[in-house]
């Protein structure tokens, strides 16, 4: 599987690049039909005009809609009056949120990408058993998150399924509600590891075995195979995957909701308590709160990017 | 690759790929223990479902019921297993094409515009989902939109990155020669559009309608936020049973309807391919065989 790092578009078939040997029979009026080349066609405009239209506009009108709000310029009710109260008034417990966001997202990426490093490369390594474990990896992407959670929850907690089974001692740290958000970061784990390891197990299967065959032919030993010649393949797909588990992890709402304690608050806890309270005036603090959760998600997006082309470039 | 032992020699039991040599028994062991790890959660799920009375010390229920699914049965909660269903498809329906419009405009449109579209549609995974609805609610809500609409439109929204990312890498190993050769053979575009088009980007259709569905069918926050309780869905029956205590068996019985039909779908859809691949025959798309009988009829 290709992964497409904004914008990059690796080997595909571009109508537009010269033709290759067994394109040189084709019709002129087939050429014609696919426009000059280097041209906005007319037909790539309306093919992306349905795509791109909603996809600006609801973001467009979402991002206005909640800087408007967050100025107190869209009230719910009530005479607009510009105001940054909702900014100024609560940085602090803002950036509480997203400290801890921000905790939430580094702890679960960690855990997520080595789980689903050693789960793919267990798969690649494996045959048989590794076929059994793709298949159940592959199974749980389906669950939502808040299933997941649900479960977790069920494992997990005082009295849960992992207490009654092993008699934890009291000393054992609370993970569901805990301050250290344990039962959380081991949910999106769960989740998340079973992601990485199908992108990177889609990107690796074809290359792998052939370059790993080629390693052991010279005697490298498993461990140098895996050091030397999985890693540096797989590190494309890892950092693409890691990115996405990172942002998704940052602004998600329904595990830290439901296995989180109610103080400190994640970004997403507090900004829909704030949204959905009965003080409207809250509202303003909602807007703020996500607000800055989308641009955290950006910054962390351009500075993955950023990162990614930098080692491209050293390599 | 830098630390190689001179003269390592292949043995004749050389390993094949990756190839862990290490004793099968530790290798399957550490299979097993991924097992674990993917099942585990799964384990008090299954087991709370079938429950009847299960005391605090007890590693295992002590009488076993049924009685928990007789939930499912329950005309609010087939309601909002429908809801959920309509939710999904609708989103699925909706966004599959875009999706495929969207990931074609990207590889059509030259240079910067069609990375532009690529950005654009990539977009909303950089948008927490609840982030997204509290934004856009208030437009919504002074539009009149009705709350199913809005909930459709913004999850659409969430959807299309997935599924235009789906036949983005399926164009990406799209092979154009299919259609050139097809046309060379003298079929013409509609006949190229069915014969060769469709079957190639069959597997990717199916995979993002999949994707798509599931953004609706499992959706909670964009539900729980834009229809602000009009919309009654399997997970707001299953967040509302969850967010309380003592509600064990019932939370389990609807992750368990939330859960089994997709996997039976997956299921459905992956297992006749891996059985195919098993099998080692040669690939044998519809595309392809259709190129080669004309071929064959060409007497090429």
């Amino acid at each position: 599987m290709n992964i497409p790092i904004t914008g990059s578009r690796p080997h595909q078939a571009d109508p537009h690049s010269p033709a290759p040997s067994s394109r040189q029979d084709l019709t002129p009026d087939r050429y014609a039909a696919r426009g000059a080349p280097g041209a906005v066609t007319l037909r790539g405009v309306v093919l992306a005009v349905p795509a791109v239209v909603p996809v600006a506009l609801v973001i467009g009108v979402s991002v206005v809609g909640a800087l408007a709000q967050s100025l107190g310029l869209m009230p719910f009710i009530g005479e607009p009056v510009l105001s940054t109260d909702a900014w100024a008034g609560s940085a602090g417990d803002l950036g509480r949120s997203v400290l801890v966001s921000a905790y939430i997202a580094v702890a679960s990426t960690v855990a997520s990408v080595i789980v689903g490093f050693v789960i793919a490369l267990y798969v690649l390594a494996t045959p048989r058993m590794g076929r059994i474990i793709a298949g159940l990896s592959a199974a749980t992407i389906p669950i939502p998150h808040l299933i997941g959670a649900g479960a977790i929850g069920l494992l997990l907690s005082d009295s849960g399924f992992l207490d009654r089974t092993l008699g934890l001692p009291p000393a054992f740290p609370t993970l569901v509600g805990g301050s250290w958000f344990g039962a959380v970061i081991f949910e999106y784990a769960w989740k998340e590891s079973a992601f990485v390891a199908l992108v990177l197990i889609g990107s690796m299967s074809r290359s792998v075995s052939g370059m790993c065959d080629a390693a052991a032919t010279l005697g490298a030993t498993a461990w140098q195979r895996i050091i030397h010649v999985v890693l540096p393949l797989s590190r494309p797909a890892l950092a693409v995957s890691a990115l996405i588990v990172f942002v998704y992890t940052f602004g998600s709402y329904e595990a830290a909701w439901l296995l989180g304690p109610t103080s400190p608050e994640p970004v997403s806890v507090r900004a829909v308590r704030l949204f959905g309270s009965v003080d409207l005036a809250a509202r303003p603090e909602a807007m703020a709160t996500a607000l800055v959760s989308l641009g955290a998600g950006i910054v962390a997006i351009l500075a993955g990017l950023a990162m990614m082309r930098r080692s491209r470039g050293l390599r | 690759m830098t630390a190689l032992r001179p003269g390592g020699r292949p043995s004749p039991s050389m390993p094949v790929g990756i190839g862990v040599r290490g004793r099968p028994v530790l290798r399957t062991a550490f299979g097993v223990l991924l097992v674990f790890w993917i099942l585990v959660p799964l384990v008090p799920l299954v087991l709370w479902s079938v429950a009847g009375l299960w005391q605090v010390p007890a590693v295992l229920p002590g009488t076993y019921s049924l009685d928990a699914f007789a939930v499912l049965a329950v005309p609010g909660t087939l309601a909002a297993a429908l809801s959920s269903l309509l939710l999904g498809g609708t989103v699925a329906v909706i966004a599959t094409p875009l999706g495929l419009m969207g990931a074609l405009a990207a590889q059509a449109l030259p240079g910067r515009c069609g990375r532009a579209v690529d950005l654009i549609l990539l977009l909303p995974l950089a948008v927490p989902p609840f982030a997204l609805v509290m934004g856009a609610n208030i437009t919504l809500l002074r539009l009149h939109v009705p709350a199913f609409a809005g909930v459709v439109l913004l999850l659409v929204v969430v959807a299309l990155p997935y599924t235009t990312f789906m036949f983005r890498s399926a164009l990406a190993t799209y092979e154009q020669r299919f259609e050139d050769v097809a046309l060379t053979l003298g079929a013409d575009p509609r006949q190229v559009l069915r014969h060769v088009r469709a079957p190639l980007l069959s597997a990717a259709t199916v995979r993002a309608f999949f994707l798509a569905f599931l953004v609706g069918w499992g959706d909670y926050i964009t539900t729980l936020l834009v229809g602000g309780g009009q919309l009654t869905t399997l997970p707001m029956l299953l967040g509302s049973a969850a967010a309380s205590t003592g509600n064990e068996q019932l939370v389990a019985v609807l992750s368990l309807a939330v859960i089994i039909p997709p996997v039976l779908i997956l299921a459905a859809v992956a297992l006749p391919a891996t059985i195919r691949t098993r099998a080692r025959k040669p690939a044998r798309t519809p595309a392809g065989t259709w190129v080669r009988a004309l071929t064959r009829k060409a007497g090429l």
